[in-house]
């Protein structure tokens, strides 16, 4: 087992930043997941941990070694690190269990010892008595299995996931990924999970990385990113939030502030050592909008689409004071929403984007 | 050295002594290296027959026209290092000028009764195997049919003859040399062929081709290439002109620097003995030894009129004769 | 603290890669090298005595048109019929496309010489075909092919597939909309061919002519049957006749017709460089075609030209081959009674030569497929996924050897080789060695492009998985990679085989007693005036091509697509 560490990692392609300054510490024994959309790097960052790619500037250490710097670099072969690719990289000559053994074979393991182990990493993943099928005869799902079983039958200290149920049908997605979050339990390995799909690293991450144009934007438990985004970017990304320009007017004591948005007074979270009095942005969920009853007086908002989503609806609109600035609610069926209409919307909850720190 | 006219020996028939056997007390055994100019399927006939005399020996052939395997022996004299033993090529003029580079090793022993003195060296540094001569090649359909060489100069022979290059062939470098040196054809002949449209080509068994295709109706061939090919079917013929044959003897000769001499010598008694004759006359050659017997195709009791040829004569004139050829018929 | 090593890699890794490289270099560079010190440094002393004999010699230059007008004339035959079917094969709807590449192609793979010879016995008074036919013509008649025309007539036809293929792979890249944009616009076939399919194609239809250009130029069996007797002299007839006639004496100025033959060539070989940017009709990986022309009634009379035109440049001379392999001698026409089998019994029984000729040309191709196969794996991974500056000149220059006219490369091999290798002191001149040598260093690139190919349709996380797993290099290559390209290996290795296997011109100038090739035998008899043998000796090697390449098509599926060029 074994920690992670990556300190002012860089790497450019030309001009194009594909790593920008990021810096990480994954404890061990956690499972952490470098969300991003794609093109913000995490597959970069994770060429980099596995050894394919070389940084620019910038360390990465496993445990307590060095295993990468511009000028020295430790070969994939030598990390013993596991790597689940997207698309399950199976060598399609060998059968099941000649794949799994495959890192044995590499060490020097023989004989009965080797079948041990072997047999134990297919039971792992449930795939006891696969071991002679061929890659081609199997499902998606199975094939996933394989490569994860391959991966750990060596005992790495570290095993890196590149977008595993990316290549998966959606209901497969769910019972793998109940799959890695038993398996994390049961092994304690520290993960890396990359992916672009937030339910699955908010469902199975303790720490999520948020990452965007090459540098991490936040790094973070789930619920710390969804409640408490440190970046309008990560706001938007978690939960399809929407980021509201507002007008800090007091900030209290018990880490909440008045704030004030088009002439709508609320009352928001926030950090009260980095929120400055004046303008700012806040997060706001569309579950914290209900729309008041006639004669309330809310933030005025004008419908600018009805979507139906199957016993609700998702309105969508904008601040009557700029349309510029979009929200959007939902409301439950029978909905009395036109588009068009002009309706008043109370908010419940909000959090104020705290400043860059200098 | 005159070849003298072999009427005497064909009607007469000089006894032949009975060669006795001559393998060596000692057999020879090893590797012997022949180059000859032969057409390919005789040089394998004579070395598989050599083998079964002398099965302790392994023969390697290289085979090529008479000016590639002279290019491939000054080449391997310049370096210092030749690969040959012994030589089997087409005419004594070629041996001649090996004799005077001393390149070639005398061998006096050798059993030449029943040979014509004319027929190998006074020093015994190479002997003839056989008699080539060189005649008129006529494709049956042809309408005419010439005589004598005089007739190839005649109008109805236009644009239909073909004759081997002396450039390529020792064969027909030394019918240049012999028709070159008689007041009756001389370079005046050859200039009225080359009017007539006739082409060089490399080698007899172009002209065998061209002939026997049809693709010219005549040529100017060598005898046992015709006679072979009528054998089997082609539609050619071969006609003695009447003012003689050029012919050359196929001399074999041991090089002085052999690495088997004991070997070398086998071969040679081999092409010169009852047997060697034998399978020269089989192979449709008239052979040296004429007490042997003639080929299939030699008209019964014929007399066969050779051109003389004054072989110092033609070595010395070779390289001019050669240019001139060439700035006559084209490279 | 860190255990790790330099930022380049393993040090196993680096002998392999400098290994691989020195290999290429020996057998690419240092052989070209060497022919041109001979042109400027003839025999050890400086001098340009070589070059002033040489290009002061008008035989030089009679030689130099002689090889320009054929080269010039069967590059475009070959591009207007290679074109032509390409056109119609690539964009109209005919039936039966596998079949027809696959016979259209297969000329290509043959002896040159071969071909020669069958055409030969096509034409003139005592062709049996004719003669059975009833139409030869009457006795005097010279035969038609020897002469520069037959030589541009033969070098066309055989050569048109080159341009065919080189075309057909432009064209499947060429997306259907854009023809069928054309078309809903109005245009009639034949302007959309001239005005948007011809423009957008005349990159590879250049290449493909650049390639065709190159190969008559180079290729010496076609010439020496058609053009010795005639006495029609091109670039490499005359340095094989220099060097047959006066020996190793003659090879500075050899050497300097050489490279007189390279730097014509170089002109079509940059010229395809630049136009195809390295792609090559054997490394097109195919996609999906467009064939928007419907040919409706026209169909069936198209396919039978198309069927005609494979027939012409085939079967019929193929016919004739077989017909003259078959009479007793020259000019006897083949009758019932006549028909016999003793050419072949002599080829394959009786003559020393042709029986060593057999056993020496189907070793050295076999030993030299293997050979190329064994270097061209590792060579090709580094190739494909490590590029350096380095490398890519690597890959440029083992095309050299292929690219340049075969005698280029026997010259240079002769210079190298004449004496004794220093340190070791073997001499390899004029062994079965100097010729498997060549074989190596021309065939390289024919194993290296398709093994590319199949590289480039692999996965590369499949090696990385491997890597992680901990597997070094050699472990790698040996465990994952060569597994899955090993079928493009094995096309490579038949290409090679077909091609060393068929060859004439690096043999006919280093052959020698024991080290004869099929090409050299064959070459022999023909100048020999034995046709009959020659004929049953192109019919033998003909049979044994063609079989290996109806073998792939056992093989088919699991050949990646675009290696082999007969297979579409």
């Amino acid at each position: 087992m074994a920690r992670l560490t990556l300190e002012h990692l860089g790497k450019t392609f030309g001009a194009f930043h594909a790593l920008d300054d990021v810096s990480l510490e994954v404890e061990d024994g956690q499972f952490v997941a470098i969300l991003g959309a794609s093109g913000c790097g995490k597959t970069t960052l994770l060429r980099q941990v596995a050894g394919f790619d070389r940084p620019d500037s910038g360390r990465i250490l496993i445990g307590d070694t060095v295993v990468s710097t511009p000028l020295q670099q430790m070969p994939p072969e030598e990390r013993r690190i596991g790597i689940v690719f997207q698309s399950y990289a199976l060598w399609p000559h060998m059968s099941v269990a000649e794949n799994v053994a495959y890192g044995l074979t590499v060490a020097g393991v023989r004989g009965s010892e080797r079948t041990r182990r072997v047999d134990a990493a297919l039971a792992l993943v449930e795939l006891n008595g696969f071991g002679e099928r061929r890659p081609a005869h199997l499902s998606g799902g199975q094939r996933q299995r394989v490569a994860l079983a391959r991966c750990l039958v060596t005992e790495p200290s570290l095993v890196l996931l590149d977008e595993p149920l990316a290549n998966l049908d959606v209901h497969l997605r769910a019972s793998m990924e109940r799959e890695f979050a038993r398996f994390h339990e049961r092994t304690g390995t520290t993960m890396i999970y990359i992916t672009h799909d937030q339910a699955e690293a908010m469902a199975l991450a303790d720490r999520i990385a948020v990452m965007d144009k090459g540098r991490v934007l936040q790094f973070a438990t789930p619920s710390q990113l969804y409640r408490e985004p440190a970046d309008p970017v990560v706001a938007r990304f978690i939960g399809d939030g929407m980021v509201l320009p507002v007008d800090v007017v007091a900030v209290n004591a018990d880490a909440s502030c008045q704030v004030d948005l088009f002439g709508y007074r609320l009352r928001m979270r926030c950090a009260p050592a980095r929120t400055p009095l004046g303008a700012a942005l806040a997060c706001v969920r569309a579950a914290s909008l209900h729309v008041m009853a006639t004669g309330g007086q809310g933030l005025r908002v004008r419908a600018t689409g009805v979507i139906y989503q199957g016993g609700h609806f998702r309105v969508e609109g904008a601040a009557v004071a700029d349309a510029d600035v979009a929200l959007h609610f939902t409301v439950a069926e029978p909905c009395a929403v036109a588009p068009g209409a002009s309706l008043d919307v109370s908010i419940d909850d909000g959090w104020v984007i705290p400043a860059r720190e200098a | 050295m005159k070849i003298a006219n072999f009427r005497n020996i064909a009607i007469a028939g000089l006894c032949a002594l009975l060669t006795a056997g001559t393998v060596a007390a000692q057999a020879p055994k090893g590797k012997l290296v022949l180059y000859t100019s032969q057409p390919e399927r005789d040089a394998a006939q004579t070395v598989a027959a050599f083998k079964k005399a002398q099965p302790g020996v392994e023969v390697d052939v290289f085979r090529s026209g008479t000016t590639e395997v002279m290019g491939k022996l000054a080449a391997e004299f310049s370096a210092g290092a030749p690969k040959a033993d012994v030589l089997l090529l087409a005419d004594a003029a070629t041996m001649e000028s090996l004799k005077k580079d001393g390149r070639l090793m005398a061998y006096p022993e050798a059993k030449v009764d029943g040979l014509d003195p004319a027929i190998y060296d006074v020093d015994r540094t190479y002997f003839g195997s056989k008699l080539i001569t060189t005649g008129i090649a006529v494709n049956t359909a042809a309408k005419s049919r010439p005589t004598s060489w005089a007739d190839l100069a005649k109008p109805e022979y236009k644009g239909q003859i073909a004759m081997p290059s002396p450039l390529y062939s020792g064969a027909a470098a030394i019918m240049l040399g012999t028709m070159t040196a008689r007041p009756d054809l001389g370079w005046a002949y050859f200039e009225k062929l080359k009017a007539n449209d006739a082409v060089a080509v490399r080698g007899n068994g172009a002209v065998l081709t061209a002939v026997a295709s049809g693709e010219k109706a005549y040529g100017v061939l060598v005898d046992f290439m015709a006679f072979n090919a009528k054998a089997k079917g082609s539609p050619i013929d071969f006609v003695f002109p009447k003012e003689g044959l050029p012919a050359v003897t196929e001399p074999v000769a041991i090089l002085k620097t052999t690495q088997n001499p004991a070997a070398a010598r086998a071969f040679v008694d081999f092409i010169l003995s009852d047997d060697g004759q034998r399978l020269a006359a089989s192979m449709g050659y008239i052979p040296a030894r004429a007490s042997v017997g003639m080929p299939a195709w030699y008209p019964a009791g014929a007399k066969i009129h050779l051109m003389p040829t004054d072989t110092p004569a033609v070595v010395q004139a070779n390289s001019a004769n050669l240019k001139r050829f060439a700035e006559l018929f084209g490279n | 603290m860190a255990i790790a090593t330099g930022v380049r890699g393993r040090t196993e890794d680096y002998v392999l890669l400098w290994g691989l490289v020195g290999l290429v270099a020996v057998l690419s560079m240092l052989p070209l090298a060497r022919l041109v010190l001979e042109a400027f440094v003839p025999e050890g002393a400086f001098s340009f005595d070589a070059i002033r004999h040489v290009l002061g010699s008008a035989s030089t230059w009679t030689a130099t048109g002689h090889s320009l007008v054929t080269a010039v004339g069967g590059t475009l035959l070959a591009a207007v019929i290679g074109g032509s079917v390409a056109l119609v094969v690539s964009l109209t709807d005919i039936r039966g496309r596998n079949a027809f590449v696959f016979c259209y192609v297969m000329p290509l793979m043959l002896a040159a010489q071969v071909i020669a010879l069958a055409w030969i016995q096509m034409f003139g008074p005592s062709s049996p075909l004719l003669r059975m036919l009833g139409i030869a013509p009457p006795l005097g008649s010279p035969n038609p092919l020897y002469s520069a025309k037959g030589i541009i007539l033969v070098m066309g036809v055989q050569y048109a597939p080159l341009v065919f293929l080189t075309l057909r792979a432009g064209l499947r890249t060429l997306p259907q909309e854009l023809l069928e944009a054309a078309l809903a616009g109005g245009a009639g076939p034949m302007r959309v061919i001239r005005t948007i399919v011809l423009p957008l194609m005349t990159p590879p239809l250049l290449a493909g002519v650049a390639l065709c250009f190159v190969s008559c130029l180079g290729n010496f069996g076609i010439p020496a049957l058609l053009g010795i007797p005639g006495n029609y002299p091109v670039l490499p007839t005359l340095i094989y006749q220099r060097l047959a006639g006066l020996g190793p004496g003659a090879l500075s100025e050899v050497a300097v017709l050489s490279v007189l033959i390279g730097l014509i060539a170089m002109v079509g070989i940059v010229a395809q460089d630049m136009l195809l940017a390295r792609r090559d009709f054997r490394t097109t990986a195919a996609a999906i075609e467009a064939r928007p022309f419907e040919l409706r009634r026209w169909r069936l009379p198209v396919e039978i030209a198309l069927w005609t035109i494979s027939f012409l440049a085939l079967v019929l001379p193929l016919t004739a081959l077989l017909m003259t392999s078959l009479v007793p001698a020259v000019g006897v026409p083949l009758t019932a009674s006549t028909a016999t089998l003793d050419s072949y019994r002599f080829v394959l029984f009786a003559h020393d030569a042709a029986r060593r000729a057999f056993v020496n040309s189907f070793g050295m191709s076999a030993v030299a497929a293997l050979v190329i196969v064994t270097v061209v794996v590792p060579l090709a991974y580094f190739l494909t996924w490590r590029r350096s500056r380095l490398l890519h000149f690597v890959n440029l220059v083992s095309e050299a050897p292929y690219a340049l006219p075969g005698v280029v490369l026997a010259i240079a091999a002769i210079l190298l080789f004449l004496k004794p290798i220093p340190l070791v002191g073997i001499s390899i001149y004029n062994t079965i060695w100097i010729i498997l040598f060549c074989y190596i260093a021309r065939f390289l690139v024919l194993g290296l492009r398709p093994v590319i190919s199949g590289y480039h349709q692999l996965d590369r996380t499949l090696e990385e998985a491997s890597q992680i797993a901990g597997a070094r290099l050699p472990r790698r290559l040996l465990t994952v990679i060569l597994p899955l390209v090993a079928p493009a290996a094995a096309a490579g290795a038949l290409l090679i085989f077909l091609t060393a296997f068929n060859e004439l011109t690096v043999s006919a100038l280093l052959w020698s007693t024991g080290s004869e090739t099929l090409g050299v035998v064959f070459f022999s008899f023909q100048q020999g005036g034995d046709s009959n043998y020659a004929a049953a000796i192109g019919m033998l090697t003909v049979t044994v091509s063609v079989l290996l390449m109806l073998s792939t098509l056992l093989m088919a599926k699991r050949l990646p697509r675009g290696v082999l060029p007969w297979r579409d």
